[in-house]
């Protein structure tokens, strides 16, 4: 019962889409995720985001509630404030979201796997820290992690929102969630326990898969980027990730699209070289030799009236009449 | 003065003779360099009004701005048609100086190829701003199918324009006006011999009714 809504209780295996339109029983719009095998997954995240870890244990020890902090952390990061600190915060913040998302308690494996995954992602990244945090503690931890996670319809919208958006989201969700949607004691796992973090990783994870499925009504599995595997998640949130990215280092991961491009420019600028020499009405191949353009020179509304020996031209337009033309 | 001062000067006129039926029509000539278009020209000039247009040539490009012989009454079966005839530069697509140095010095083809590719500007625009009709003259001794005579009178047919065919040189013993006639079955060809004055009763008859 990786998914379980936190108003009525209603569980949903993991990878399942229902919860994507809300609980079918309450309609509640809550649910909180656990993860089956938690150090799996807080290997991964570990082995992913090593940088950031550190950082994340930092917080660990520091914060009690990590949503908090999380929430902090997520601000400063949007502010760009990027400390190591921040940066683990950060990804925390998106871990609990996707907690929240899948079900407050349940296993931290699938989170963890799916940030492990993930790694492209700045969530991702930051979660790392969270996990390394997570994988001393355990499982015991994950239920605190709910609280961090997002609601599922955060998730959704993350990818359209950019990593601000999740950043504000994490905060509303630690702050608010751990009150509302929690299942608890997020704080208190968090704070006594590194474990929390590697719970919201794997709950990520969990979710991640979840939200891959999901997906994959949509988007063909191979328009997913490498990682997408570990988490549907992650295909959310990747698309979220990718400005986050840009300061971590997982990019490499992940093929973006954007790289593919590049090849091409040559090929436009021939084109554009072509298309330049078809408009041109006249093309002087060397002095006395020239080459004509009929239709442009049929289309236009100016025309060449005098071709000068240094390669410039005079044209006149309608309605401009010289008197020294030439007989 | 200067042609062009003489084309705003007829322009105007044209313009204040729009709302009356009286405007003669402006009737280009058309075609390839070396078709016989400035022969023609001076044929019809001469004929009717006893002036000459230009300067003809067996060297292409010999006339390299637009001619015009205005008010050339031509009289058939006692109905009187008033056109105004342009000779204008022959069109292409190529203009190379070294086509000419045999008949002159090289600034001299060079010259004459600079002005030639203006001309061609200045046909193209014409036939664009400037004519009501089109006598498209071929050498009739020479393959019809080009680039420049498929794309000029595409262009005229696009443009509604009332055209005439006029295959020329048929005095010469490798003319062929089937071979033209077939190249462009959509229009009305009429064979003749500008220079030699070859039936050209028949081109009068035709320029009267198609532009009459």
């Amino acid at each position: 019962m990786p998914h379980q809504c936190t108003n009525c209780g209603h569980t949903f295996p993991d990878g399942s889409k229902e919860m994507l339109s809300g609980c079918p029983d309450c309609g509640g719009n809550k649910f909180q995720f656990t993860p089956n095998s938690d150090r799996s997954a807080e290997d991964g995240a570990d082995g992913d985001a090593d940088p950031e870890t550190p950082a994340a244990d930092s917080t660990e020890a520091e914060a009690d509630g990590v949503a908090s902090r999380a929430a902090e952390t997520v601000r400063g990061w949007v502010s760009s404030e990027p400390t190591d600190e921040s940066a683990p915060d950060a990804p925390e913040p998106p871990a609990a979201d996707r907690s929240t998302a899948s079900a407050g308690t349940a296993d931290p494996q699938p989170t963890g796997d799916s940030r492990g995954s993930d790694p492209t992602r700045n969530e991702r990244s930051t979660s790392p820290g969270d996990r390394g945090r997570a994988s001393d503690d355990g499982d015991d931890s994950f239920t605190e992690w709910p609280d961090s996670a997002r609601r599922p319809e955060d998730r959704s919208s993350p990818s359209a929102e950019s990593t601000a958006s999740d950043a504000t989201d994490d905060r509303t969700g630690s702050e608010l969630n751990s009150s509302d949607h929690r299942t608890d004691p997020i704080a208190d796992a968090s704070s006594e326990r590194s474990e929390p973090d590697h719970e919201t990783a794997a709950v990520a994870d969990s979710e991640d898969s979840a939200q891959a499925s999901a997906r994959s009504e949509v988007v063909p599995a191979d328009d997913l980027p490498t990682g997408s595997d570990v988490a549907g998640e992650g295909d959310s949130i990747t698309e979220v990730d990718p400005i986050d990215d840009g300061g971590s280092e997982e990019t490499p991961d992940h093929g973006r699209v954007v790289s593919e491009p590049s090849g091409e420019q040559p090929s436009i600028e021939e084109l554009r070289a072509e298309l330049n020499e078809q408009f041109e009405s006249i093309k002087i191949l060397r002095p006395g030799q020239y080459e004509l353009n009929l239709m442009e020179l049929y289309n236009r509304d100016e025309y060449i009236i005098s071709l000068q020996e240094d390669g410039r031209y005079v044209i006149d337009v309608p309605e401009s009449w010289h008197d020294d033309a030439d007989e | 003065m200067g042609l062009l001062t003489g084309l705003k000067d007829s322009i105007s006129r044209v313009t204040d003779r729009l709302f009356t039926d009286e405007q003669p029509k402006r009737i280009g000539i058309y075609g390839p360099p070396n078709a016989g278009k400035t022969t023609l020209a001076n044929r019809i000039a001469r004929d009717w009004t006893g002036d000459a247009v230009g300067t003809e040539s067996h060297v292409p490009h010999e006339t390299r701005r637009a001619r015009r012989k205005e008010d050339v009454e031509i009289e058939r079966d006692g109905r009187s048609v008033s056109i105004d005839i342009v000779d204008t530069p022959g069109v292409t697509t190529k203009v190379d100086y070294e086509e000419f140095t045999d008949e002159m010095e090289e600034d001299d083809a060079i010259r004459r190829s600079r002005e030639a590719t203006e001309g061609v500007a200045e046909a193209m625009h014409w036939l664009r701003e400037d004519v009501d009709g089109v006598i498209y003259v071929l050498d009739s001794a020479e393959d019809p199918i080009t680039q420049v005579n498929t794309m000029l009178i595409g262009i005229i047919e696009s443009r509604d324009l009332p055209v005439l065919i006029f295959a020329n040189k048929i005095d010469l013993d490798e003319a062929s006006v089937k071979r033209i006639e077939d190249a462009f079955p959509q229009h009305k060809t009429v064979p003749l011999s500008a220079k030699e004055g070859q039936n050209m009763d028949e081109v009068y008859d035709n320029i009267a009714e198609y532009f009459g």
